[in-house]
């Protein structure tokens, strides 16, 4: 008998040394999410690592590439120290290359951007010569658009476009290295329109101060100069609005919760929600390896999730419409399915593949979604188009998958206040830990109890305010029946 | 009988403070089993506060509440006061005794109760734009209380409204040093303590 329980108890020890192993072998990297008291909290996977393509079949390996884009199956890449553009799929087949801009003259030098339009037009940010390239469908070159003409930018300073967009109307939006005024933007003609979406600095009076009254002109050399930031890398969405995301921000904005990512309309102001519980700069603390996140890249879907690359430590971040990290994903390091130095994210049309070009590697990565993912997702996109019926059973998959889902609780509890069903409204907004969602329902819980109960709640008041009058009023008459009865006997 | 006219006696307190501090002193007309008896109350009060708040208005998450935490903060805050203000008074001249002191103070503690209970009621059935009410009875409540403790110690020793807000200060300053003093001692205890269990154990091996 004793021997029994020793080899019973000998096997449970033994499969609980080897279950957690085997499980984590598969995935390299940890999903998880911030909950509401900035706990970081485990959830399902919501992307898995698929397969690493890295186009053995070309007779020359990308080298350092800068940019890629993905449409349909097709995939471009910014080969930026082999100097070309290269549209492959993803079979990993080259379907051609662009070496130069015109025919065989006038090569391409380092291109760091590029973007493909609806027709599948081709725009290079040719960085190494300072101009823009547009080629057709085909690969074959359209024309070129040189150095913004315009005195807003020193003549001493080099042009270098490093990435850019075209919205649907045409207008080509560009960032440019040493440049911080904002976006250049052009007309569809390719004339320079003016900046676009600058990014705001903020100075304390103390700052301004100090900088420009008290220090010494060595002092002041020393000093970091007051700029305002460089987008790293813009996106453009259906709706023609940029998504611009900013990496050089110091600790101090990372504290702070500086924006690290906007969404700018077309005027360019920043329209994007920060409805969250934190803001959207990436991890709300910094990672083991003591860095904070760097956003270099931003792919969004039509319904306003988007997907955000960190670069430092190579996680991708998805949030939703309303800015809550729906996600976080994704790890540096040298295992199949981590990224060493990653810098451009790509989604394809339904976001069920998140594909991520590893600037070190040469090579692209790419992620696919769970059942999990999909049903979050989806629930996103119905509550959106304003399916709601269709929300609900999508939220009720993901809290079937994973109860600690704090959205999928808001989510169900915004369908139930929509349908007049309060109560239950505030159980699950109380679940998602969302004060201002449980708030309105509470009020329209509150105003439904009061006119259910209208009745009785008059009555009672009644009763409050009539037994004092009454006792008063009895206490007066007896008085003045005392004062008669007085009156009477002296008489 | 005796005991709940004591009780009942607080609430004479709270809104007649000169009056009513010193016939507590003088006419016996409370006791120190009352006082501790609302001490009580404010312990309990604290720990149901942070259960029972509505969520809108709960910054407490249920995980972290801790009965013995709570028993600790308002049982050390009402006896460090009370000792510094002893300590203080009896050398400023103060007439009040231990026993006065500790009996005013739990006294004094009353707002805290009236106030407080509602508060858990209504932010049950208020929206966030109402949360004013809630914040405005939240900071009534303590600014009430600081009041009955400030005359409390004003009529319980006799003073002079300056001299009572110098003591006040200084027994806020009092109660910092106790603590420290506290601290050291037990730093003190612990070192000696693994002092005697080191020799202890050379002598032994």
């Amino acid at each position: 008998m004793k021997k029994r329980i020793l080899f019973i108890v000998s096997l449970l020890a033994w499969a609980g040394l080897m279950a957690p192993t085997a499980a984590k072998a598969e995935v390299p990297y940890e999903t998880y999410s911030y909950n509401y008291y900035s706990e970081t909290v485990a959830q399902p996977h919501v992307y898995l690592f698929e397969e690493t393509l890295s186009f053995a079949g070309f007779e020359t390996p990308l080298k350092n590439p800068q940019d890629m884009f993905i449409k349909g199956d097709d995939i471009y890449i910014a080969d930026t120290d082999n100097s070309r553009i290269v549209k492959t799929n993803t079979a990993g087949e080259l379907i051609f290359e662009i070496l130069c801009a015109d025919g065989e003259g006038d090569p391409l030098s380092k291109p760091q951007g590029l973007f493909v339009t609806a027709e599948d037009h081709i725009y290079v940010a040719d960085s190494g010569n300072g101009r823009l390239v547009e080629y057709d469908e085909n690969g074959a070159y359209l024309r070129q658009i040189g150095r913004p003409v315009t005195d807003l930018i020193d003549p001493s300073v080099i042009y270098t476009p490093q990435k850019v967009v075209v919205d649907k109307d045409g207008r080509i939006y560009v960032t440019a290295y040493g440049i911080n005024m904002g976006l250049l933007e052009f007309n569809i003609d390719g004339d320079f329109q003016s900046f676009m979406g600058a990014a705001q600095v903020s100075v304390s009076p103390f700052e301004y101060i100090w900088k420009n009254y008290f220090s010494t002109k060595e002092q002041r050399a020393r000093m970091a100069t007051i700029v305002p930031t460089e987008y790293s890398n813009i996106f453009v969405d259906k709706s023609n609005f940029i998504y611009a995301t900013i990496n050089n921000l110091t600790n101090a904005d990372m504290v702070n919760g500086a924006d690290a990512i906007r969404r700018l309309n077309p005027t360019g102001n920043d329209v994007l929600r920060r409805l969250g519980h934190y803001p959207i700069t990436g991890d709300i603390y910094k990672s083991e390896d003591n860095k904070w996140s760097s956003f270099i890249d931003v792919a969004a879907t039509d319904y306003g999730c988007y997907f955000v690359l960190d670069n430092a430590n190579g996680k991708v971040f998805g949030y939703d419409y309303d800015g809550n990290s729906l996600f976080v994903f994704g790890r540096n390091g040298y295992r199949e399915g981590n990224v060493q130095n990653a810098v451009a994210i790509g989604i394809n049309d339904d976001a069920s593949v998140i594909y991520i070009l590893d600037y070190q590697l040469g090579s692209i990565l790419t992620y696919s979604i769970t059942e999990y993912g999909q049903h979050l997702l989806d629930a996103l996109r119905l509550s959106d188009s304003g399916d709601s019926e269709g929300s609900i059973n999508e939220w009720k998959e993901v809290l079937r998958l994973n109860s600690n889902n704090e959205f999928a609780y808001t989510g169900l509890g915004k369908n139930f206040l929509a349908n007049g069903e309060y109560k239950k409204a505030m159980e699950y907004f109380r679940n998602g830990n969302n004060k201002k969602y449980y708030s309105k329902a509470l009020y329209y819980h509150r105003k439904e109890l009061m006119e259910q109960n209208f009745g009785k709640i008059m009555a009672a008041l009644a009763v409050l305010i009539l037994i004092p009058i009454v006792v008063t009023v009895v206490k007066k008459i007896k008085k003045w029946a005392g004062d008669v009865k007085c009156a009477m006997s002296e008489k | 009988m005796r005991y709940v006219r004591e009780i009942k006696y607080g609430l004479h307190v709270i809104f007649h403070p000169f009056d009513g501090f010193w016939d507590l002193k003088k006419e016996h007309r409370g006791s120190l089993a009352a006082a501790l008896t609302f001490v009580g109350i404010v312990i309990m009060l604290m720990t149901f506060e942070k259960q029972t708040t509505g969520f809108l208005f709960n910054t407490v998450r249920l995980k972290d509440v801790n009965v013995v935490v709570d028993v600790l903060t308002v049982t050390m805050i009402y006896v460090l006061w009370c000792v510094a203000n002893w300590c203080l008074t009896s050398l400023m001249d103060g007439e009040g005794n231990m026993k006065d002191i500790f009996t005013a103070m739990g006294y004094a503690l009353i707002p805290l109760i009236l106030v407080r209970i509602p508060m858990i009621i209504l932010s049950l059935g208020i929206t966030a734009e109402e949360g004013t009410f809630y914040y405005v009875l939240d900071v009534f409540s303590y600014i009430w209380t600081g009041i009955l403790v400030f005359f409390g110690t004003m009529i319980t020793h006799q003073y002079s409204f300056k001299k009572t807000v110098l003591t006040c200060i200084c027994t806020v300053i009092g109660m910092g040093i106790i603590m420290f003093i506290g601290l050291l001692f037990f730093n003190v205890i612990q070192q000696m303590i693994t002092f005697f269990t080191t020799i202890y154990k050379e002598l032994r091996f």
